[in-house]
This record gives structure tokens, sequence and C-alpha cells, in this order.
């Protein structure tokens, strides 16, 4: 339904989010997250909780009911910003998203 | 996952009453179960920790576990009479129907005991089945438009039509066959309308009041004949005419012909759902009943799992009132038990003594039971403002939509869900669960969130009773009247009139009320003792909700009231807490801010020991997103009933955007309407005294009692939510402070 389509204007608002992955965001960042997270559900980020509080896995939601999610190979966090930081870029690279570096903004 | 699920006969029940239990495996061989009391589910480690206690009660050692299915689809079953549907010869059938979603073979009608049937294959192209011979039609069907169908057939010659009609009765398609060698179509047992039986080829879509007739009619007159639906009962030929105008509220479909071929519906179909001849001369069914002649069934419908009891629980006579769960460890696995939580409720005739009443908010669970918010609705991480978590019973449910929906889901036909039921397991109504909703920290949602309120009243040491809402429909204020005062949940967002009433009148007659939540009593709901243990909920108008009812679809079938907020009927929750709902997000809370009436001597008490210096942050803090104020929050509104001598303690400020104005008050909508923007979205804490020495203490917010958790319960929150619940259980009255 997402109307916007990221451009070099959005790389500050990248660099924004990836300082900070909660909380309060700027207008732009806002609209760069809302197309994101609007996404799916065929193909959308989730992630598994394996360990309740302490460590999360990389997964992907299916397109109907019934069918399983599916787990992303040997991607796991053990803290929930690595967790938004890692889907923000994965995002951000799959919405054709201007280059920001390889290392922007990782902890 | 889960390698074992369960659900119990009632979640509410008294010392010495029995439950019972019935189970179903995912893979488990055997379990063992125990009765714990439970003190508080949630488990981050930020949090007091969870903890619940076992009770010495023998449940009869390791049990091996079985399969019990789950058969979703409303259907109508009805059962032959007097040897009509066993001696049919000549006959011709017809409907009006109106298909909502194709796939796969999905019946319309079906006579078992002999091969007839009616169906849409999996293009929605219309199919009958006589015998081993099938025909069908070249064209499917339009989806969400009425169509006729009439099948006729002559016995000497073994020969049918099937016609597709328009509502006029012009014959749009039609085939011509003949019936299998042998068959006559005799020696019928049953017949089932929308599916082949349970579970097996449900049908989506609405169909209209089915006639059977005893001779095989042109397809053209027989819509003339259904078309006046009046005559149907005096016309010689009718054997059946299946009249879903009538008994609407309830699960009997009346055969108005004389033959009295009653029947029953299964799975809770929508009915008062308008028909082919629908128009809006009314908008309410009990009016025109007439114009309500369609029931809108789902494959997806499930409100009765109909297990088996695998075995029975009976409570000790001594055993407190709490919040208990019957725990099953399956093939000794603790750490994969499965919890159906109930409440020992008091006595029915003898009260505990306790003045403190939990309310548990039953109802608010029944209508999120199974909700798939984040699996389903992509937008659902908007309002999260961080990435969906799925825990163990999120996985179960994505590949488990058998175990039905909740109010928060559409059906596969895209069609609101208006009924939710205990008769099922509801998989997120355990201890541990993590919820979609629950904002940074803990991401609990409704039942775990309650237990931070538990957990708090064990920590402090206060006697309570809990009752459910169920408790409080059937027993209202007879119930209420043994306590000084009564606390809510965190969310109780659904409420019957009865429930309203009797909390209304209780704090009107003195009782005193802690709203500990948020967004609550906001959306009507009906109970029906027709319908044990389902809950019917039609949104209409306003208010923040996943779909709507339909146009003329607006009145409840199990009361006939007008569904929506209790805003819309004339209840605004202002008048009961002195709050209305202003908004919600999922990301991060807030403090409130103190004001001067914090420091107003009607508030003397609530403040005692806190500091309550006007303008000071009060609960930065929480496991619920990080302060005492979000999740879904509510203000003060003098225009939607909130009294006027109301002291408005603090009030938040300044939500993430993330946080809208509700569609009720976002009449003309303008950029401004969201957190950092617009004053309307904001918790206020209110205090105020009712007529006879009653008084409600309100918090507007989901997220209180994640702060009342935070350190341990030591922190001001707690301190002053214990404050407001000593005085409040007290018996001296609170000196009226309404206008005269």
């Amino acid at each position: 339904m997402a109307r916007y389509q990221l451009t070099e204007a959005d790389v500050a608002f990248a660099y924004e989010f990836l300082r900070e992955p909660f909380g309060y965001r700027s207008p732009g960042l806002q609209r760069v997250l809302n197309v994101m997270r609007g996404l799916g559900p065929m193909g959308k980020y989730v992630i598994v909780c394996r360990e309740p509080y302490r460590l999360w896995s990389l997964a992907r939601l299916p397109e109907k009911r019934g069918e399983p999610i599916t787990n992303i190979q040997d991607v796991t966090y053990t803290d929930l910003a690595t967790a938004e930081r890692d889907v923000f870029l994965r995002r951000w690279h799959d919405l054709g998203g201007p280059d920001i570096g390889a290392s922007a903004g990782r902890p | 996952m889960l390698s074992i699920i369960a659900y119990t006969n009632t979640l509410s029940a008294a010392p010495g009453e029995q439950i019972e239990v019935k189970v179903g495996t995912y893979g488990a061989r055997s379990y063992r179960a125990d009765l714990r009391r439970i003190i508080q589910g949630d488990r981050n480690p930020e949090g007091p920790g969870y903890r619940d206690e076992a009770i010495k009660l023998d449940l009869g050692g390791t049990r091996p576990a079985r399969r019990q299915d789950i058969l979703p689809g409303s259907h109508v079953r009805i059962p032959d009479r007097g040897g009509v549907l066993a001696g049919l010869a000549d006959f011709t059938l017809a409907m009006v129907v109106s298909p909502t979603l194709f796939g796969g073979d999905r019946t319309l009608f079906h006579l078992s005991g002999t091969s007839l049937e009616l169906m849409l294959d999996d293009s929605g192209r219309p199919v009958a089945t006589l015998g081993s011979h099938r025909s069908l039609l070249d064209h499917p069907l339009p989806l969400k438009t009425w169509r006729g169908l009439v099948l006729n057939y002559t016995a000497a010659t073994g020969g049918f039509t099937l016609a597709v009609t328009d509502l006029g009765g012009a014959i749009i398609e039609e085939v011509n066959a003949t019936a299998s060698p042998g068959w006559n179509g005799s020696g019928a047992r049953e017949a089932v309308i929308a599916a082949h039986g349970p579970g097996s080829q449900a049908f989506d879509g609405k169909i209209d009041s089915p006639a059977l007739f005893g001779a095989a009619l042109e397809p053209s007159e027989t819509m003339t004949r259904m078309a006046q639906p009046d005559r149907l009962a005096d016309d010689p030929e009718l054997l059946a005419y299946w009249d879903f105008t009538q008994g609407i509220d309830g699960t009997e479909i009346r055969d108005a012909s004389p033959h009295h071929l009653h029947g029953s519906t299964y799975q809770c179909p929508a009915r008062a759902m308008t028909g082919w001849r629908w128009h809006d001369a009314s908008l309410d069914w009990r009016w025109r009943p007439d114009l309500y002649s369609a029931i809108h069934f789902h494959s997806s419908d499930m409100t009765d799992a109909g297990w088996e009891t695998d075995f029975n629980v009976t409570l000790p006579d001594d055993l407190r009132s709490g919040v208990y769960a019957v725990r099953l460890v399956p093939d000794g696995d603790e750490a994969s038990a499965y919890f159906c939580v109930f409440a020992v409720r008091p006595s029915r005739s003898k009260p505990t003594g306790n003045t403190i009443c939990f309310l548990l908010p039953t109802a608010s669970y029944l209508a999120y039971a199974n909700h798939r918010l984040g699996l389903d609705v992509p937008g659902t991480e908007v309002g999260m403002g961080r990435l969906v978590e799925i825990d163990r019973h999120h996985a179960f449910l994505q590949e488990h939509p058998e175990l039905g929906y909740s109010f928060y889901e559409v059906h596969d036909d895209a069609s609101g869900v208006f009924y939710s039921s205990r008769n099922r397991p509801v998989v997120d109504l355990q201890p541990g669960v993590k919820g979609f909703l629950g904002g940074l920290g803990s991401n609990v949602w409704q039942f775990n969130a309650d237990t931070h309120i538990t957990g708090w009243l064990e920590h402090e040491g206060f006697g309570y009773d809990v009752i459910t809402d169920e408790d409080l429909h059937r027993d209202g204020l007879a119930l209420l009247s043994r306590y000084k005062v009564v606390l809510t949940g965190t969310h109780p967002e659904y409420y019957s009139l009865p429930m309203l009433d009797a909390v209304q009148g209780f704090v009107d007659r003195g009782g005193r009320l802690m709203y500990l939540g948020g967004n609550g009593f906001y959306w009507r709901i009906s109970f029906s003792d027709k319908h044990p243990g389902v809950i019917e909920c039609r949104r209409s108008e306003a208010g923040i909700r996943p779909w709507e009812p339909g146009h003329g679809q607006f009145h409840h079938a199990f009361t006939g009231e007008y569904g929506g907020l209790w805003r819309r009927n004339g209840r605004s929750s202002g008048v009961l807490t002195g709050l209305v709902m202003s908004s919600q997000g999922f990301d991060v809370s807030e403090p409130y801010y103190l004001s001067s009436a914090a420091h107003d001597s009607r508030a003397a008490f609530i403040f005692e020991g806190i500091d309550a210096t006007a303008g000071r942050a009060f609960g930065a803090y929480g496991l619920c997103g990080g302060g005492a104020a979000g999740l879904e929050i509510d203000r003060a509104d003098d225009n939607l009933g909130t009294p006027a001598h109301a002291l408005v303690l603090g009030s938040s400020r300044s939500h993430t955007d993330i946080y809208l104005m509700t569609p009720e008050d976002m009449l003309d909508p303008t950029p401004d309407m969201t957190g950092t923007q617009n004053t309307l979205i904001r918790a206020d804490m209110v205090f105020f005294e009712v007529g006879d020495g009653g008084a409600v203490f309100s918090t507007g917010s989901i997220a209180w009692a994640g702060a009342m958790a935070w350190n341990n319960y030591d922190n001001e929150v707690a301190r002053l939510t214990g404050n407001v619940l000593r005085r409040f259980a007290t018996p001296t009255p609170f000196i009226d402070r309404i206008p005269v």
C-alpha cells in the first residue's frame, strides 16, 4: 500500500535509525519505517524467540495461514537493537535504497 | 511449537466444583497434570520474575495423550423426520446464494445417506452430483453477488436440470443431465447446508433460506415461488423451507413447512445477515426479520471444538479464590508445559470476607483469543515500532488456523469475525507467553499483563477474590456487592450490558472502582444462553477496528443490540471511569506529569508518602514501554461524561507519533492528530467521588501495571496504587462532591 520510494534524501534518516532503533523518530524516518514495516505478510521479517528475552533468530512469514514460518539459517541476535539494525539494512537493500556503506551505523 | 494443547469447560469455578479438562496432542505421547496458582506470568528477567505455586492435589498421574480433531466450518444439519428425506423421489432444491470465496469443492447442500450434493467447484462453478454422476456448469458464479440456484430431478427418467438464475428467475445458465443408473434419491438420513459434513467442504458466503419441493419444477417457476416466501408454507408441493428469518438469536433452524424438518446450526455462522430481498427499510433485524433471511457461513468458523473430556478436576473446598491453571506437562518436559487458565471464584453462596475483588477480564481475553495481529496484519509492526516477536504459541497458531480466530481477524473471505469462544483451546491464554502489542520490555498483553496486578496483590499481602467477566455478566451486582473495591485488569475493553450495568450500579451504591487499564469499557458485546461460552461483537460505525460488519448488519444476532462502541450507544466510559479512549501506540510509554490537583485535599490519601509537586514526572519507568502511561491511553473529557468534580491528578504528554487519534475523534482528519502534536493524545489519572460513598480511581493506561511491577513492585506507581486500594477497601464513605 505504501507509495513512498526510498531516495538519496533518506540516507540521513537511515543513520538516524541506526544510531537509535527505538523511540522518537523524525517525520522523515517515520516515513521510511512506515514503508519498511508495512511490508508483508508474505516474506515479512520477524524475529523468533529462542530463549525468552535472551536469544532471537531471524525468520520470514509465509503468504498464507497454515503455512510454516521460515527460519533464516544462522542469523541470531542476543539483543533487540542489533536485530532492528540488521533487519533495517536488509529492508533498505531490498527496497533499493542508495548505498549507505557496508558498516553504517552498526554497533 | 506446542506438543499438547487443551481447554476446560469453564473459565470460572467455585471451590468444590468440578472442571472438565479436554486435551489434544500435537506430538506428545503422554502427559501429567497438576494444579497451579498463577501469581505472576511475565518472564521478563527485568521484572519481578515468573511465579506460580503448586497446589497439593492429585490429578491422576501420567496419562496417554490422544489426538482430538478440530473441525472448523459453520453449517446446518437437519435430521430426517417422518421419512420425508428418505423417501425423496421427484424433487426441486432451490436457494439463493452469494459466495465469498472459492477454492476446492464447497458444498451448498448435501443429503447424507444418498449421494446428492450441490456445490461449487474449485473455480466457483455450480456442480450437482446425483449418485456417481457429476454435472457442472461452464461459468463460475460471481463473488459477492446473489444468484438463484435450482436443481430439479424427475425420478421416472433420472433426468435433472441444474440452473443458475438471476433474481427475477431468468435463467443465466443451465445443464440437463441424467443421474447415474440405479440412483433414485431415496435413503437420505440428514440434510446438511453449507458443508459436506463437519470440517468437510465448508462453504464461504451467504445462503438465503433454501427450499425443497416434492416435484420437478421449472427453474423460473421455482424462483417465482421463492420470491414469495410467505406463501411457501401453503404450497402443497413444499417438502421443506428452511426459513432463516426465524429464531435468529439461537441455533435452531426452523422449517416453515408442515413437515417440521427443523435443524441446528453448528460453529456459529453469522445470522441476522441481509438476504437477497434486503433493502434499507430497516437496519434492525428485530423490526424486519423478513429482510434478514440469509446466513453467512465461513469455512473458518470455530466456536466449539467439541473435544471429549480427558479428566475432571474437583476443586478443594478450601481453595482460596485466585487465578489458577491446570498445567499439562508433556512427556516429562516442564519447559513445554501447557496451562489451562481459569479463575477460582468465591463460593456462590457464602462471601469469603475479602473486601477486594480483582475482575479478571475474560471477555476481553476471548475477544483476543488466538489473535494473529502480528501474523496476518502487516501494519501491526508499524504500530509496534519494532519487529514482530514470534514465540512458540504464535508459531503454532500460524500453522493451525483451525483453532479459530479472534475479533481481530477477518475470515478467509475477508469478512469480519463476529464470534469468539472459550469452547476451544485458546493458546495465548497462558502464563509466560509474549504478545505483539505489549511495548518495549516485557511485551506481554492481556492475561500476562494482568498478572502484574495479581503479582503485586500477592507481594503486598492483600486478601482478594477473583471473579471473571462471565461471573459478572451472570451474577451482576449481587456478586459485586460483597466487596468494597473492584480492580480491573489492564485492558477491560469488551463489555456486555449486564456487565456494564453491574459495575456502574456498584459505584453508584457506594462501591469503589480502580480502573487500572486503558481502552476500557469500549466495545459492546453480547453473551447468550443459547450460545454458551461464545461472545458476539459487531463493530459498527466508529472505533479502532479491523473490519466493519457490513451495511445493515450492525445489530447483534444474539440479542438484537446495536453493536459497536459503548460511546455510540449512549454509555460513554467517561461516566463510569471518568475517561474515554484517546489513542494507542505500542512502542514506548511516557510518565504522567502531576497537576495542581494532586495537592487537592481530596487526593491527599492518594499521594501519602509521595512527592506531589505539580509538574514533576511520575512513573517514568516500567516493563511495558518504559513508562506508566502508554500502549492504549484514555483522557478525561467533559463532553463525554467525565464528572465535573473529577480531579485530573496527572497527565502524560508528547507520546511518539505512532500514537494517533481514534476514528471516533478524528472527525475531520488533519496532519496534526499525532502524539507529539495533539493534546488530546494523553493518559489522564483521575479520581472522583460517586454518590452514596463510592469513588473511582482511573489510570487510563494499559502500561500502568507494568510500572507497578518495576523494581520488584518497589516504586511510586505501586505505592500510589496501594494508597488508593487501602483507602478504597475501608468502609468509611467518600463524601459526595457532585454539584447540586
